[in-house]
Parts: structure tokens; C-alpha cells; sequence
């Protein structure tokens, strides 16, 4: 059963606020959609596979120094920013 | 010569003749497809942004290159770009608030290659948000309506390409394939869409949602016009380290071979209640066109398909609320007016800048990863994955490729599953399977609905087997009598 308390703790490791009532919705949403997740318990894990790699990595750079993207280029996108750096809230 | 009559049926190689010709210059083709897009992109929604002034500078530089004789492939032709590929000065969306206003200052390497042949890129098409659907209709620029009929849905998540080719707003285009995103909607709109084998395409500058799932693809009214595309975009880049270092050089050898002594393979599972009868009765008969062809139909089988949508909807959304967690509000993308301190000012962000189903792909990635839960769903999922690809490399060694419906049904009409996301999951059985096992898949139209709308089929075969999936969805294309959508 997927209960709010359970709604609230994924939507704090999400980084999402939910008004009240949007957290009513998306706990029915997300207790219908896990419930076509539960499909995966049937499925018999006993048998080994080779490996849990999917993606293979056919041959990594070689690891060189080249130079790095503009700060301009790296702070064009940022909606608060100063000269140097983006700007945030003072956290200490 | 009129431009306006050539554009509804024509195709790159036609194109490509055409500049060569001199019957027509890039700045006049160029013109004809912007006019056209334009003017059609009220009833479609097929774009977010049309950049006439950037495709016309591309058409002139491309005029240049062709008087001096250095035409490619793909010099001159107007093209269309799903707007999660980054390109370098203009607005790349992904169909999100979040990044309503975000520019890139760098192109994705697919684009850089389609600039190194002259092609001119016309626009950026719309999509559902960070790619995450199946009807486009979670964009937060408004859904796509489809060609064939504008009270339905284009499919997605690259709806806005396949509207964009469908309509002939421009000849071909660039989408994305996470799920079955570059071939439910060519169904859909009755064009062709490949998805490549993971790997042939470099993701620099795709947008991430499922970094094991996301390739590139290419959409086109024909295969063979898909497999122009690839070639100009397949190469191998250290940018990219799951690039495969020395994808095919030519994905369209031997085309005249047809499907002569190819084995196909047509697994029962694909073919359940599920399926409407008029797809399963267009991609039957595809199967008759091709054994009266002379190839051989055998039956196979998959027996974990029940388990595909279900392991695919919890790798892809435990990776996509990796991936979105870099969208804080702070280095680019939306940021919240409100809020005093740092966290609240991410929280804020995130909650203003994602649409709906964004939100619910990141609760699930994050019900999926954590503690409690990881064994249960994720790692299990992990499981199914190799188990399919294990049945399907199986299949691959007594078959050439597998044939299948693209999706149990046509388009349907706007906002019919809105409510229902489970529905809309489930729809995925006949596409997942293949971004599950990073497998090359090709959908072409096969057949129309009593109301007249495309039907697709799908075929799949082993890693880098695209030469063969294009040859013969080719040949199947050149017997098939299909019908441009009337906009």
C-alpha cells in the first residue's frame, strides 16, 4: 500500500513539495502504478546471470588534460549570478 | 518548378538529385519547408521553435558547397531536430518549464555531424516533457496533434518530429528512443523511424533521462532515407564513453539483396488480447508480403515479455531521478522567485519546473532505489533485463530479425489516457524490449484502421544488424501503397 507517510518520504528524497492535495493524487497515481510494478515479484530470480552489466564501456579516453569550457559559457544559463560565480542564499 | 507539390511525397535521395541538378537551390527548398512549417504548425504543434533566420544562413552556406561540388548526402536538406539534442545557440527545451529558457552554447555531436554534411536544421520539435510519455502530450508547450487526424494524438515522445515529417514539414528528423520514442510515434503518423543499436550513436548533448536506454534515432517517410540519416550521425566519439568505437560504415550495403532467404521470426507473446485486430491482421499480412518475397516466417517465442514494461518503467525512472536530480534552479533551468534558503530554493524549483509525469518517473526512481525496496523492485528488474536480452540473443541465432506490431493500437484520441498513466505504460509492451537489450529496431507503416490511420510494424534483430533491418523494411516499402497524411 502505498500511504502518504510513504508519498511524503519520496517526495523529500525527490527534492518535491506537494500541496496537500497533490500528495493525495500522487499517492493514488503511484499506488496503481506500483501495482503494475509488482508484476516483477513473479518473475523467478533464482537463476544466475552472467553479469549485472548492461552497458558496455568499449574503451575509455585516454585521460589528457584539455581545456575547460568558459566560465561565461558555464554562467550564461544561470538566472542569478555575479561576474565570477552563480549566486545562492548564504548556507553558513 | 513547384516546390510546394514535390515536398508532400519527397525524399532525401530525391531532394539530394534536385540540388544537384540545379532544378531547385537550398535556399529555395529551404523556403518552401519553412513556409509550410509555419503555416502548419498551428493545427500540429509539431515545433517548439523555428529558427528561419539560422536555417536560411545554413541553405546559403549549403548553396555554396554544392556549386563548389562538394555535395553529401545531406547537403542542403531541411531537417528537424526533437528538442532534447542540444543545439548550439538555440533554445533547447525538452518541453519542460524547467527549461524554458536554456540555450546551449555547445551542439550535440549528432548535430555536429548533420552540420559537417550542410544540412540545415529548420526548427526544434516538440516532444513530451524530458521525453517521458507516450502520446506527447505531456508538453508544456501543448500536445502534438497527429496528421491523419488532429483530434488524436501524435504518439511520443518524439511526436513532434513525427508530425513535423508526417505533415511534411521537413523531410526527416532527429529524435530520441528511451522506451519506443522514435517508433510508436512513426507508427502513429505513418512515416518510418529507426531506433540504432545502443552505442552507434554518441548521446553527447542528448538530454538524459535513462542513460542505459536513451539513443538517438532518425524518422523519415522511408528506411532508406532513415539510413542516410544514421550514416551521417553514427561515428564514434570520446565524448561518449558507451559510443561503440567502430559502429557500421554503411548502413545501406547491399539494399538491392531484398529479403530473399531471410529468416523472420514472429513471437507469439507480441500477438496477445492486448493487440487491436487491425494490427494484428496488417502485421500479419506484412509477414505473407514478405514470405511471398521469399523469406521464411518461423515462430518464436519470449516468454518474459510479461515482465518487460514493468522492469523497463523501474530501471528507466530509478535512472531518470539520477539524472534530474542535477535540475536545481541554481546553474540553469527554471528558478523559484520564492524561497529564502538554498534547499528550499531547489525544492521550489524543481516543484515549479516539472510537469506531472516528470514528478511521478522521479517518485518511482526514487521508490525503486531505496532502502527497503531496492531488492524487491530494482535489483529484480536488473534481472529481467538480462534474462530478455539473454532469450532474445537466443532468438538472434536462428533468426535474422523479429517481426511485431509497433503498439496495440492506432493513435487514439487526445487526452484519452490522462488519467490513466498505467494504461499508458502498458502500451509500451511491443517497444521496450528493445532499448532493454540496447537492440536496433525499425518501424515502418504496414497497414491502415477502418478510420484510415497508420498501423506499424516493428522489426528487431541482433546488435548492428541495421543494414539488414532497413534493406528489408525497404523492400517491404517499395511494394506497400501508402498514404500521405492530407494537411
Amino acid at each position: 500500500m502505498f500511504d502518504i507517510k510513504l508519498a511524503t518520504h519520496l517526495a523529500e528524497l525527490s527534492k518535491i513539495s506537494f500541496t496537500e492535495n497533490e500528495l493525495n493524487k500522487i499517492r493514488g497515481e503511484m499506488d496503481k502504478i506500483i501495482t503494475l510494478m509488482d508484476t516483477v515479484s513473479d518473475f523467478d530470480c533464482t537463476e544466475k546471470s552472467s553479469t549485472n552489466h548492461t552497458v558496455r564501456l568499449d574503451e575509455i579516453r585516454q585521460d589528457i588534460p584539455l581545456p575547460s569550457t568558459p566560465r561565461k559559457d558555464i554562467l550564461k544559463n544561470a538566472s542569478e549570478k555575479d561576474k565570477k560565480a552563480f549566486t545562492v542564499p548564504k548556507v553558513v | 518548378m513547384n516546390l510546394k507539390a514535390i515536398l508532400k511525397t519527397a525524399t532525401i535521395t530525391e531532394l539530394s538529385a534536385g540540388l544537384k541538378n540545379k532544378n531547385f537551390s537550398s535556399v529555395e527548398l529551404t523556403t518552401a519547408y519553412l513556409e509550410r512549417a509555419k503555416a502548419l504548425n498551428d493545427k500540429t504543434n509539431a515545433f517548439i521553435t523555428i529558427d528561419e533566420e539560422f536555417a536560411l544562413k545554413s541553405a546559403e552556406k549549403a548553396d555554396e558547397l554544392i556549386n563548389k561540388g562538394k555535395q553529401k548526402p545531406l547537403t542542403g536538406i531541411p531537417l528537424s531536430v526533437k528538442d532534447n539534442i542540444c543545439t548550439e545557440n538555440i533554445k533547447t527545451t525538452c518541453a519542460s518549464k524547467m527549461l524554458e529558457d536554456f540555450t546551449p552554447f555547445y551542439d550535440a555531436t549528432a548535430i555536429t555531424r548533420l552540420k559537417k554534411q550542410g544540412a540545415v536544421i529548420i526548427g526544434k520539435t516538440n516532444m513530451d516533457e524530458f521525453a517521458m510519455g507516450s502520446s506527447s502530450g505531456t508538453s508544456y508547450f501543448g500536445g502534438v496533434k497527429n496528421p491523419y487526424d488532429l483530434t488524436r494524438v501524435s504518439g511520443g515522445s518524439s511526436g513532434g518530429s513525427a508530425a513535423a515529417v508526417s505533415a511534411s514539414m521537413c523531410v526527416a528528423a532527429l529524435g530520441s528512443d528511451t522506451g519506443g520514442s522514435v517508433r510508436q510515434p512513426a507508427a502513429f503518423c505513418g512515416i518510418t523511424g529507426l531506433k540504432p543499436t545502443y552505442g552507434a550513436v554518441s548521446r553527447y548533448g542528448l538530454i538524459a533521462f535513462a542513460s542505459s536506454f536513451d539513443q538517438i534515432g532518425t524518422m523519415a517517410k522511408t528506411a532508406e532515407d532513415c539510413g542516410i540519416l544514421l550514416n551521417a550521425i553514427a561515428v564514434k566519439d570520446e565524448f561518449d564513453a558507451t559510443c561503440h568505437t567502430a559502429p557500421f560504415k554503411n548502413c545501406l550495403k547491399d539494399m538491392e539483396k531484398g529479403v530473399e532467404k531471410l529468416k523472420i521470426g514472429l513471437p507469439k507473446e507480441f500477438f496477445g488480447d492486448d493487440i487491436s485486430g487491425d494490427v494484428k491482421s496488417a502485421v500479419f499480412n506484412a509477414a505473407k508480403t514478405f514470405e511471398k518475397m521469399g523469406a521464411e516466417i518461423v515462430e518464436v517465442s519470449l516468454p518474459d515479455l510479461k515482465y518487460a514494461v514493468a522492469a523497463y518503467y523501474l530501471i528507466s525512472s530509478a535512472e531518470a531521478a539520477s539524472n534530474l536530480s542535477r535540475y536545481d534552479g541554481i546553474k540553469y533551468g527554471h528558478r523559484s522567485k520564492t524561497g529564502k534558503s538554498y534547499e528550499d530554493i531547489i525544492k521550489n524549483s524543481r516543484s515549479e519546473g516539472f510537469g506531472d509525469e516528470v514528478k511521478r518517473r522521479i517518485m518511482l526512481g526514487n521508490y525503486a532505489l531505496s532502502s527497503g525496496y531496492y531488492e524487491a523492485y530494482y535489483n529484480r528488474a536488473v534481472k529481467i533485463r538480462q534474462k530478455l536480452k539473454a532469450e532474445l540473443d537466443d532468438i538472434f541465432k536462428a533468426c535474422d530479425f523479429i517481426l511485431t506490431p509497433t503498439a496495440p493500437t492506432t493513435a487514439y484520441k487526445i487526452g484519452s489516457f490522462d488519467k490513466n498513466p498505467v494504461k499508458m505504460y502498458s502500451a509500451d509492451i511491443c517497444t521496450v524490449t528493445a532499448n532493454i537489450a540496447g537492440l536496433p529496431a525499425i518501424s515502418t507503416t504496414c497497414g491502415y484502421d477502418k478510420k484510415g490511420l497508420p498501423i506499424g510494424m516493428s522489426l528487431m534483430g541482433k546488435a548492428f544488424s541495421e543494414a539488414t533491418l532497413i534493406r528489408a523494411a525497404s523492400t517491404f516499402e517499395k511494394v506497400f501503397e501508402r498514404r500521405e497524411a492530407q494537411l
